[in-house]
């Protein structure tokens, strides 16, 4: 790729996004000045029981971690369900998909602490159930979205099972999916920050100390952070999308 | 040589295909005809193991397919279907080489048969070979249809309903091609169709298809000389049989032969290689009981009467 076509593309997007976020995550600390004029009678305007990369890092990690287990629960269920044999389970997977919709984070939260207790344990099981419910029923969609005729075409060229999966079904629900594992990531970035409240260690850490302390300063370094980060993996996530298998048409 | 002994197929407890026994001979093009859900798509199926048959027997030259691994016989046999099915997120050199990829050919061969196909299919390949699905015509969609199924060099081609969904001119194009490739190729091909003009057309053996039953299987002009009941007089269009028997055969088989060459002429004439059915409608038009016949290069070499026409036998 030309740096020209580079430029117009936007798929330096992601990495400006991120270098804003790495950037705030290392210098929000230097700004005691700034912060000083939104909080002129706190003894300390930086917060400071954590560095705020190590938040952000202990965060991702969560997060990701998270997304890696719903994804490969999430379209594996999905793919168990299109299956011949296993389509007795999809209207109960579909069932489960659209009603765990409904429920709140905070409610999947607050059901893991007397399960799992405090801590970054109970919050990573939320994180994994409810950000499952997307991932799945995005990979549900996408998979049962394909042309009857196109799978039919398939098997009657002679593919095996699993080549009409990886070579035809799977990067036809691409897009689809990619949107699914996307949703859930966005939900989770702002569902682990709540996950301070239970013990967790994330970026909801200097939210919630600042709410609690009544500074103002701690909540906007937290809020820019979780902000930034969401916006950086949502902006990768859409780079991702497009690189999905197309059909031809002008996107 | 296909042949099915006894084929019967449930769904539940609707017999979808009800005790078929029908053969089609190397290099014969079988057309399956019959209303909609009289069990032709289900026939074609079983014959590639796409729906497993319930009851009787299926052999390929001699083998029963019970015997094959169902990925290997299906590799080996072309399958065109109506809505093309072809892979959108590839393109149609992609599209066509899906079964030689399948069989593990090295690409240097796969890239030349692509090509081959392309230029038999009337696609020149510098245009066509990127494009995705999405960019191509109704017809030039089936056009890889076709292409696809051929790719393999299998013997044997099924084709359900390939070109249904087309207009009428485009198909027409699609069919004289199809009569064309056959001609070059001899595969036997089982095509199922619901059109009775275009089974006529392309037909050696039309097999009349009711309730999963076979109710007549004749050639076209046997079938439609005797229809064995009133649902296959009822297919054949009734009150138009008439035309549509003229429409099966070359002027040249009545007319009377010219014994000295004439000069170009003027006014209304019919080619040699042109049907009866029309002949007939230009004589209508120009209110005249004699057409000239004229060779591809229009010179005159006979002579067709309306008399020839309603004195032809039965
Ligand atoms: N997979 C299936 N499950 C249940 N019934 C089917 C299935 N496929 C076809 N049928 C039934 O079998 C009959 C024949 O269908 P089909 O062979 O598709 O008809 P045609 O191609 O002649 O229109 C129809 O009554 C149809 O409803
Ligand atoms: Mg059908």
């Amino acid at each position: 790729m030309s740096r020209r076509a580079l430029l117009r593309s936007d798929a330096w997007q992601p990495l400006l996004w991120l270098a804003l976020l790495l950037t705030a995550a290392l210098g929000l600390g230097e700004l005691d000045g700034l912060f000083r004029l939104l909080e002129p009678d706190s003894r300390t305007v930086i917060y400071g029981r954590a560095a705020f990369i190590d938040l952000l890092g202990s965060h991702l990690l969560l997060v990701a971690l998270a997304a890696c287990v719903s994804s490969l629960v999430g379209v594996g269920a999905a793919i168990m369900v299109t299956r011949r044999w296993g389509e007795d389970f999809l209207p109960l997977v579909s069932q489960v998909a659209s009603i765990g919709q409904t429920i709140p984070p905070v409610a999947v939260l607050a059901l893991a602490v007397p399960a799992l207790g405090f801590g970054n344990g109970p919050t990573l099981f939320a994180l994994i159930l409810y950000g499952l419910l997307p991932i799945l029923r995005n990979s549900l969609a996408g998979l049962r979205s394909i042309d009857p005729a196109v799978l039919e075409a398939a098997r009657g060229m002679g593919m095996a099972p699993l080549q009409v999966l990886c070579q035809v079904e799977l990067p036809l629900a691409l897009n689809v999916i990619l949107a699914g594992i996307r949703t859930s990531l966005t939900i989770n970035i702002a569902t682990a920050a709540i996950g301070s409240t239970i013990g967790a260690s994330t970026l909801g850490d200097p939210v919630i100390s600042g709410l609690v302390t009544g500074n103002t300063a701690f909540i906007l370094q937290g809020a820019i952070l979780i902000g930034l980060l969401a916006v950086a993996v949502d902006s990768l996530f859409e780079q991702l999308q497009r690189r999905a298998p197309g059909t031809g048409q002008a996107k | 040589m296909i042949e099915l002994r006894n084929v019967s197929k449930l769904f539940g407890q609707t017999r979808a295909v009800d005790a078929i026994s029908l053969s089609v001979q190397t290099g014969e093009l079988c057309v399956l005809i019959g209303t909609s859900g009289c069990g032709k798509s289900t026939t074609l199926r079983m014959i590639n193991r796409l729906i497993a048959h319930s009851a009787g027997s299926i052999r390929i030259d001699g083998r029963d397919i019970e015997q094959i691994d169902p990925q290997q016989l299906r590799r080996g046999i072309g399958y065109a279907i109506q809505n093309t099915g072809l892979f959108p997120h590839w393109t149609v050199a992609r599209n066509i080489a899906v079964v030689p990829r399948l069989l593990g050919w090295p690409a240097a061969r796969i890239r030349r048969r692509v090509e081959e196909l392309l230029h038999l299919l009337d696609l020149a390949p510098a245009e066509f070979a990127a494009k995705y699905p999405s960019q191509l015509s109704g017809g030039q969609a089936q056009r890889v249809g076709v292409a696809r199924a051929l790719a393999g060099d299998p013997d044997i081609l099924l084709m359900d309903e390939p070109f249904g969904a087309l207009d009428p001119i485009t198909r027409e194009s699609l069919q004289n091609e199809l009569l064309r490739i056959q001609a070059q190729l001899r595969k036997t091909i089982v095509f199922v169709t619901h059109d009775m003009d275009e089974a006529l057309k392309l037909a050696n053996r039309i097999v009349v298809m009711d309730k999963g039953r076979i109710v007549q299987q004749d050639s076209p002009q046997a079938l439609l000389a005797k229809p064995a009941n009133a649902f296959v007089e009822n297919l054949l269009g009734g009150q138009e049989r008439g035309l549509k028997q003229a429409g099966l055969l070359r002027v040249a088989t009545l007319m009377q032969v010219l014994t000295t060459a004439a000069a170009p002429l003027a006014g209304p004439r019919i080619k040699a290689t042109d049907n009866l059915r029309q002949a007939l409608s230009l004589m209508l038009w120009h209110r005249c009981s004699s057409l000239p016949v004229v060779d591809e290069q229009g010179r005159q070499v006979g002579v067709l009467r309306l008399d020839a026409l309603l004195d032809r036998p039965r």
